[in-house]
């Protein structure tokens, strides 16, 4: 499968990429994208299976990206990874469309728990 | 309306021990006080709109700030563009939690980095003030909100 990991900071990009090897989810095709406009065109263009996004991203952010997602017609899985988890967040998050959302700073645990029932089932 | 709320000490203790340790590694722990001066290197700070104002800070001086940046890349040597990215992730994660801490709907915004320290605007009050060491060194993590002026 292939994943495309869209933050602002290659930072984050690394920890994420890394957590998700740690979360046993290393056979995976990874595609970063550094802003939800970067990972508009990297949805198109090589179509993921799966897309984990940052929230707070200049450019256009993740809840635009996934709104801009559905809007052309792409039902392609998403999930937030962001360091905002307010009760609110996860509604809106969720009336958008996003499978889960995972809360920065997060444990190799917690993203098993996002992910497995998207990559394993 | 804005709520004049502020997060308490214990909240921000909480949080940034959840941040260092989940990204630093818990080997390391982060302590309470600090062990000497802070001689700011780096700082990296967040603003939340809405509800709730305030600015959330984070100083540290440049020998952390460039150990901070090599264990969450895993990397050997850190470039500066690197120390700003880490820096800068470290005040949006910690400003993120703190605001999903108090009242809501509100904006967090991006992170603003500087070497050196970030300039406050002169009404900004410190309403919350974590000092704490890590590997030996200093760091300040801090909660600033504008105050209302008196009429």
């Amino acid at each position: 499968m292939k994943i495309l990991v869209a933050d602002d900071s290659r930072v984050m990009r690394q920890i994420v990429i890394r957590t998700l090897r740690q979360a046993g989810y290393a056979g995976h095709d990874i595609v970063e994208a550094e802003n939800g406009k970067d990972a508009l065109d990297k949805v198109r263009s090589e179509s993921p299976d799966l897309v984990l996004s940052d929230w707070n991203m200049p450019e256009m952010n993740g809840i635009d990206l996934l709104a801009a997602l559905r809007q052309s017609g792409s039902t392609v899985a998403f999930g937030f990874v962001t360091s905002e988890g307010s009760p609110d967040m996860r509604a809106r998050a969720e009336a958008g469309g996003a499978l889960f959302l995972i809360a920065k700073p997060f444990t190799p645990e917690a993203f098993d728990e996002a992910l497995a029932p998207v990559l394993k089932g | 309306m804005t709520v004049l709320a502020e997060p308490t000490l214990s909240d921000v203790q909480m949080v940034v021990e959840e941040v260092w340790s989940s990204f630093l590694g818990a080997e390391e722990p982060l302590l309470p006080g600090m062990p000497g001066e802070l001689a700011t290197g780096w700082s990296a700070a967040v603003t939340v709109s809405g509800a709730w104002d305030g600015m959330i800070s984070v100083e540290v001086p440049t020998e952390m700030a460039e150990e901070v940046t090599r264990r969450m890349l895993a990397v050997d040597e850190a470039a500066d563009e690197d120390v700003a990215d880490a820096v800068g992730e470290l005040v949006n994660m910690i400003g993120g939690n703190v605001k999903s801490l108090m009242p809501g709907p509100s904006a967090l915004s991006l992170p603003v980095v500087a070497a050196g320290r970030v300039a406050r605007s002169s009404d900004a009050v410190e309403v919350c003030r974590l000092d704490a060491s890590w590997a030996g060194s200093p760091l300040l993590v801090s909660v600033h909100v504008h105050r209302p002026t008196q009429s």
